[in-house]
């Protein structure tokens, strides 16, 4: 980035939240079948679907109540703060042929090896760049819902740099047109955008899987390679590497085992052949000139007729992207994926084991609203499944989830997010580069490993002590607390802030250790001074790591 | 056990390490009485490495004077021009795997060729999972086959960690209610344990725990810092205390630089019994290659990581086996890209002094189409639960419980 913007998180009435509340009433363990309470439901809401309460939001919401909260989400125009934070980063909004053009320079001949890094930092850009944005959005966006949505959708629909080649030009237009464009739309339409994007093609290999060619064809190559290069045996060689190319079944299987159906779901070996021919000319218009878009090659199809899933596809010799169109669409119908995408939400919003019935509604959901995503999301809400205190900060959250929600809940500054991008490298989920087309498990068995949690402990104290470049906890949280009130108490108010849902017994002694600890060598108690302390154990407490 | 004598038992471990070692690790208020710091007697342990992805075994033990072989695959084929490196008179080594014949010679490395799963799952998720669960099929079934073995067992000696990933996050074969530790590469020594010390009171631990609450649906979060604290720190005395000085060079790698710290753990003999370690990105769908292509790299590093470690364990290698596995194998043929797709049957690798090696295990049936599992693939000959069996077996004299796999009773397979 050439020039550091200054990002400021949005404030809602910060002020307001801070008014008399008796300190000690918040942190109760409460028994299994008691309801949540207001202030509960509020954080309960707040931690699924959002990135954690940001400051005052929590009151915002008791102020408004939860319907009136969620219809804002989904009515929310464009964030025009944020806009204003992205404005630097120029390749976000781009297309794939202009980043490619942008951002790719070809060699020089002789090429000086200063030269070389300079090219390949800026082929660079539009990666950290997308990156980047994916990172500040999630912290600062007011849309919040569009926002964990995306991280959803992202993970359901997984593409990855690791993949390599031209990925770095594809994801990008991927994250504006596939995924957040139909995050809080249709199921249905993003699915069928993501088979024709650049970027799942070739992720997942579809874009090379083609039938094996005539032998009209291999006697054309043939000759055409010896007229080339006046060799016999380069022209059989041409040969034999043309009769290799084939069928690939990468994009095929993935497409029913993750993407709709779910594995082994209505499906067998002989539905993924024929869905990968089915599939085969669905590519894109690559090399040196392509226009980065997607192109169906009649040349590359399979031209007999298929059975899938019980059905005969027809095969039409002059369209054969019409087969794609047709299985894509039934596919998007299909009650086994109303059945798999009903239970990844469940899964990811509610609780790691799904309740049934609240899958059975959102099944029935999907298919009487054609996967109309913001339907869903509004089922959910409205279940009891959901508000029951079983699954109250029942749901470990992802390193991203940690990571995103210790920001948001100081508020705080940042303007470069790479430090927290490789924060969550670093304890195994960097963005946008999951290998396996599984995406991030949304589960705490996934996740939860002994041995991870020093990673967030390290994490919680080094931001609570602004040790991580670029991001830093704002004046205005320090502010937030009271200073007519005992030092003894500094805890509670913080506590308050950052466990909206309370903190139980252990986590409150532990707290109170540390205080004493303090305010017995400390001549002036200053809050700056114990506060980071509290701060970086409260982020790093077992409370919050769930949601 | 509970938190008191885990406590003593953490400050005993660390005295004796201390011990040992000549160091002093790290302040204590007190010693307890009674632990000496007695060289622990060698246990067997068992290193499991997965290769995730579907490895392309027909390229790594290659058959390569079947025609149906070099038919099958007229850009990945090899031939001895390629410097395929014989085993005997059927098969041969990839050219990159060559490290590994030094151990064949010494009767040290046993390959085990079409093992694999009755299940004929071709996604990589449920092969894994079926697999490192060693429970073809069977979803009901969540912990993975290590961690039943731990759960099954008395520990050989008094260890902090029976078992341990060298990784960020455990794999599925060692998940479950035995507590395993995985060990995040990237933990600051020094700065490390003051975090741990600081987080010990919210996580259950310290002076003063008198059973307090925590709060909602907490129980798993705070039994999994509780192990962080206490397993970690062990595990950093270990690190620490270990000589420098190297003398066996391992490659520049993640995996070998991995493996390079399981060795110390082990060469430290405080009773690791299981490590574990993945070696992801072997789905070559595309650009495989043959000695030229992702697959040939990543068998450079894998086979001069496992000779380093083999090396760097000297003595310690007769107890020791390493085994090496993937959820399946892939199509005889060729894809149009330089590469191959998943398929069935693959293979096993079992290094160690006390295995039957030198020799090629496994019935091999050829790969003419009448064999092939669906016409296309390498059948399976070997159940992946007869060789993962025969491990424990002979590493722990582990007497297998009815059921450690459900509903299959292993098959006595003569690799040790």
């Amino acid at each position: 980035m050439n020039s550091p913007v200054r990002l400021l998180t949005v404030s809602i009435g910060l002020s307001a939240a801070f008014a008399v509340f008796p300190p000690l009433m918040w942190a109760q363990t409460s028994s299994p079948d008691q309801p949540l309470s207001t202030r509960e439901r509020a954080a309960h809401l707040l931690s699924r679907f959002s990135f954690g309460p940001a400051p005052g939001e929590i009151e915002h919401l008791l102020e408004i109540g939860e319907q009136a909260w969620l219809d804002e989400q989904f009515s929310a125009g464009p964030d025009l703060v944020l806009a204003d934070m992205l404005g630097s980063l120029e390749s976000i909004e781009m297309s794939i042929a202009e980043i490619r053009d942008e951002y790719n320079l070809p060699a020089e001949e002789n090429e000086s090896n200063e030269d070389r890094r300079a090219r390949q930092r800026l082929e660079n850009v539009p990666r950290q760049e997308l990156l980047q944005s994916v990172a500040m959005r999630a912290i600062n966006s007011r849309n919040q819902l569009e926002e964990v949505l995306c991280d959803f959708w992202r993970n359901h629909l997984n593409v990855s740099f690791t993949k390599g080649g031209p990925s770095k030009y594809f994801i990008t237009e991927w994250e504006n047109e596939v995924i957040r464009a139909n995050a809080r739309g249709s199921f249905p339409a993003m699915l069928r955008l993501s088979a024709h994007h650049p970027a799942m093609l070739h992720y997942l290999d579809n874009s090379s899987s083609r039938r094996p060619p005539s032998k009209q064809e291999l006697r054309e190559i043939e000759l055409r390679t010896r007229r080339r290069t006046g060799s016999s045996a380069q022209g059989e060689a041409a040969v034999d590497l043309a009769l290799q190319r084939g069928l690939n079944e990468n994009y095929a299987r993935e497409l029913l085992e993750l993407h709709t159906l779910g594995v082994d779901n209505y499906y067998k070996q002989k539905d993924v052949v024929a869905l990968a021919e089915i599939l085969t000319g669905w590519t894109f218009s690559g090399g040196r000139n392509g226009t980065f878009t997607f192109e169906f090659r009649n040349n590359m199809h399979v031209p007999d007729k298929k059975r899938f899933l019980g059905k005969t596809i027809k095969s039409d010799r002059k369209d054969g992207q019409a087969e794609g169109e047709q299985v894509l669409e039934n596919l998007a119908m299909h009650k086994g994926t109303a059945q798999f995408i009903a239970m990844k939400m469940v899964r990811y919003f509610v609780a790691d084991e799904p309740p049934e019935s609240l899958v059975k509604d959102l099944t029935r959901t999907y298919a009487k609203t054609d996967g109309d995503i913001e339907q869903m999301v509004r089922t959910i809400v409205a279940s009891d499944e959901f508000w029951s205190r079983e699954n109250y900060r029942c749901k470990f959250k992802t390193p991203w989830e940690f990571l995103v929600s210790s920001l948001r809940v100081v508020g705080a500054e940042t303007d470069n997010l790479r430090a927290i991008l490789k924060a969550s490298a670093e304890m195994s989920q960097p963005l946008y580069q999951c290998d396996d087309p599984t995406g991030w498990y949304d589960t705490a068995e996934a996740w939860l490993d002994p041995g991870v949690m020093a990673l967030r402990w390290q994490a919680a104290l080094d931001f609570a002590y602004g040790r991580v470049r670029g991001v830093s906890v704002p004046d205005h949280f320090w502010d937030a607390i009271p200073e007519n009130v005992l030092p003894r108490l500094w805890q509670h108010h913080l506590t308050r802030l950052v466990l909206p849902g309370g903190a139980g017994e252990r986590t409150r002694a532990a707290l109170g250790f540390t205080t004493d600890a303090y305010l017995k060598k400390a001549r002036v108690p200053d809050v700056r001074e114990l506060g980071p302390q509290l701060l970086g154990l409260l982020l790093g407490s077992p409370e919050f790591q769930q949601q | 056990m509970n938190n008191t004598s885990r406590r003593e038992f953490l400050l005993a471990s660390a005295t004796a390490g201390a011990a040992l070692s000549g160091l002093r690790l790290w302040a204590r208020p007190f010693v307890p009485i009674g632990v000496a710091g007695v060289a622990a007697p060698s246990t067997g342990a068992v290193v499991v490495i997965y290769l995730r992805g579907g490895a392309d075994w027909l390229n790594m033990v290659v058959p390569w004077k079947d025609p149906v072989y070099q038919q099958s695959r007229p850009t990945l084929g090899l031939n001895l021009e390629h410097g395929l490196v014989p085993l005997d008179s059927h098969f041969a080594l990839h050219p990159a795997l060559s490290p590994l014949k030094k151990l064949w010679d010494s009767k040290q490395f046993a390959p085990v060729l079409c093992t694999g799963s009755p299940h004929g799952t071709r996604s990589h998720f449920d092969a894994q999972d079926f697999m490192e669960r060693g429970a073809p099929g069977l979803r009901n079934i969540t912990s993975g086959w290590l961690n039943r073995y731990l759960q099954a067992s008395p520990a050989k000696e008094t260890s902090d960690f029976r078992a341990l990933a060298m990784q960020e996050l455990l794999p599925r074969s060692l998940r479950g209610d035995f507590p395993a530790l995985a060990v995040p590469t990237k933990m600051d020594r020094r700065k490390g344990r003051k975090t741990l010390d600081t987080f010990e009171r919210f996580y259950g631990g310290g002076d003063g725990d008198g059973g307090m609450m925590g709060t909602d649906n907490d129980e798993n979060v705070v039994r999994s810092g509780q192990m962080t604290i206490s397993t970690l720190r062990s595990f950093q005395d270990i690190v620490a205390a270990a000589k420098s000085g190297d003398t066996v060079k391992y490659p520049d790698s993640k995996f070998g630089s991995r493996m390079k710290t399981l060795a110390i753990v082990i060469k430290a003999q405080c009773g690791l019994e299981v490590g574990a370690l993945d070696y992801t990105g072997w789905d070559h769908h595309i650009n495989q290659g043959g000695t030229d292509g992702k697959q040939n790299l990543m068998l450079a590093d894998y086979a001069a990581s496992m000779s380093a470690f083999c090396a760097d364990l000297g003595p310690l290698l007769d107890s020791t086996t390493i085994v090496t596995m993937t959820e399946f194998g892939r199509t005889v043929k060729e894809n149009g890209n330089n590469g191959t797709d998943h398929g069935r049957a693959s293979g096993m690798f079992l290094i160690g002094g006390g295995v039957n090696g030198g020799r090629i295990h496994g019935d091999w049936l050829g790969l003419t189409p009448g064999v092939l599992a669906d016409g296309r693939d390498l059948p399976v000959t070997t159940d992946f639960r007869d060789v993962m069996a025969a491990c424990l077996r002979s590493s722990f004299n582990f007497k297998l419980p009815k059921d450690f796999f459900p509903g299959y009773k292993p098959g006595k397979v003569k690799l040790f």
